[in-house]
């Protein structure tokens, strides 16, 4: 299927989530599982394990477990928006239902869609609308054209005046080096050389 | 006493699914003529066409479909949003007025062919509906939003505020943010799902009942979690449409003793085409107070004279954000406050 067939949105908050304080989107959660069916091995592991710490960590979020019998295990996620997620978690163990369980607590529950950007904002510019005057001087309102102040070119220094400026610079540093060494200094200096 | 309830009200709900659902009723008796290899179409297509004529299922409870506990989801509720309520304040704020209502006759019928029995009966204490905790919830959602708004807008005008404040504490508002948080399967309603003027109704109350579990405070930062954050992807200039805002102005300038606004053309564009612009600038003692693009000069006058009102006014698209969580509780709120009015400006000029 190409792209523009396919259903896209953009990114959303669910109203404006965890700009006050943050809720936790899941609503509740449904585990079911076979009290004696090798598929639902995994998922009667975690209960076993995970259930207790995962609802005391969290109480915003109700926990039903019902068994069914010979049938797979499920988990089935319902959010505050109204939506609802099932799905099938045959077979797997008890760490992979940990992480699908972390998964629907941390969703916000809206529907997995294609994300056209990773990025969205309600206010694009907070400087207003461009128009074509924006950062056009008014000062032009009252000019006449031609105006060869505005395109005339400022004559600045040359490359070559700046390369006789900086040997100027050298040769100014070398007599200046030159007459800070007294004779004595150069006595010193070739006495203690030999 | 809320499982007896709720058992109640299941068996009110499975009694009337009961009957809309006719199909499921045929395809039990119509075995025999299905095995019937010939008749098989004829009644199979018979089927299909009824099930179509129905349209879809109605939406139902979940505790239709046998998980449910009431309490452990209206504790969940309260967990979800951090706070702590007390559990029969939270639960009479989830019962409309008519639900009560049909609870006590039903009461009453019970308590006909009960009392035959035995006498004395703890089930019978009635619960009130929860308006009483609406008027108070709602008369504290408004009282804060306004304080809120005036803190945050000082300069703002008064007829601005409360156009502010009616977009927040709106019914429609209410209903929103009362369906996003859950309420849906919780309210106590004989019909489900619930209305919108249920939602609103329910959210108004749930605010009385954390100032009365908790206090005031509590429900203030509710209500500014809540309510105020759904401001903030809005242009407050946008929620309050000001009438005539070059009057607005004149009289502004006429107070500060400054010469009536003067509008100029500073630039146009593409003037006799589809694409016109035309920019003015709104000039006074030669000082500019605003200005504004717009296709036709009066629209750019009006423009313009709006972006003066909101430098004026302190309103601008560059304004700082609005302040939640820590920055809130550092925010002087003034309860008795008030901003200038528009009224008075006029009047008193």
């Amino acid at each position: 299927m190409s792209s523009r067939s396919m259903p896209s949105t953009f990114v959303k908050n669910a109203m404006q989530n965890g700009l006050g304080r943050y809720v936790s989107q899941l609503q509740r959660i449904t585990l079911n599982f076979c009290k004696s069916h090798s598929d639902s091995l995994g998922m009667r592991n975690f209960v076993e394990h995970h259930l207790m710490d995962f609802s005391k960590m969290n109480p915003g979020v109700v926990v039903y477990v019902k068994p069914r019998r010979h049938r797979p295990p499920r988990i089935v996620a319902t959010f505050l928006n109204g939506n609802t997620q099932t799905f099938n978690v045959s077979s797997l163990p008890k760490e992979d239902i940990c992480k699908w369980v972390e998964a629907m607590r941390t969703r916000s529950g809206v529907e997995v869609m294609r994300i056209r950007k990773t990025w969205h904002t309600d206010t694009p510019s907070i400087q207003g609308p461009w128009h074509p005057f924006l950062f056009k001087d008014p000062v032009n309102n009252t000019t006449s054209f031609p105006e060869p102040s505005l395109y005339s070119v400022q004559a600045g220094e040359s490359a070559s005046d700046r390369l006789l400026q900086r040997a100027e610079k050298l040769r100014q540093e070398q007599t200046a080096v030159a007459s800070d060494i007294t004779p004595e200094q150069e006595q010193i200096t070739v006495g203690s050389g030999s | 006493m809320a499982t007896r309830m709720c058992m109640r009200l299941h068996l009110m709900r499975k009694s009337k699914f009961l009957t809309d659902r006719p199909t499921a009723f045929l395809k039990d008796t119509c075995t025999r003529t299905l095995k019937t290899y010939k008749s098989r179409r004829p009644v199979l297509s018979e089927l299909f066409h009824k099930r179509q004529s129905l349209g879809p299922e109605p939406e139902r409870h979940p505790s239709a479909y046998g998980i449910w506990n009431y309490d452990s989801e209206v504790y969940a509720f309260g967990k979800r949003l951090g706070e702590d309520f007390k559990d029969e304040i939270l639960k009479t704020s989830l019962v409309l007025r008519s639900y009560q209502e049909e609870d006590e006759k039903a009461k009453e019928i019970l308590l006909d062919d009960y009392s035959e029995e035995n006498d004395d009966d703890d089930n019978t204490v009635s619960r009130d509906s929860n308006e009483q905790l609406a008027k108070q919830g709602e008369k504290l959602a408004s009282r804060y939003v306004k304080a809120y708004l005036r803190a945050t807008y000082p300069e703002m005008f008064e007829e601005g505020i409360s156009a502010v404040h009616d977009y927040l504490t709106s019914d429609e508002m209410f209903a929103y943010v009362g369906s996003q948080l859950g309420l849906k399967d919780i309210i106590l309603k004989m019909d489900y799902p619930p209305t919108d003027e249920d939602y609103s109704v329910t959210m108004k109350a749930v605010i009385g009942a954390l100032a009365a579990s908790q206090d005031v405070a509590r429900a203030e930062a509710f209500v500014r979690d809540f309510f105020i954050v759904q401001l903030v992807a809005e242009d407050i200039n946008e929620i309050w449409d000001v009438i005539n805002p070059m009057g607005v102005l004149t009289n502004i300038l006429k107070k500060m003793g400054l010469s009536p606004p003067e509008p100029r053309l500073i630039w146009k564009s593409a003037a006799s085409t589809v694409m016109s612009v035309y920019h003015v600038g709104l000039y006074s003692d030669r000082t500019l107070l605003g200005r504004a693009p717009g296709e036709t000069v009066s629209i750019a006058e009006e423009m313009a004279a709006r972006d003066a009102l909101k430098k004026y006014m302190n309103t601008q698209d560059h304004r700082a954000p609005l302040k939640f969580r820590e920055a809130a509780e550092k925010l002087q709120i003034d309860y008795d406050r008030k901003n200038a009015s528009l009224s008075n400006l006029s009047s008193g000029s």
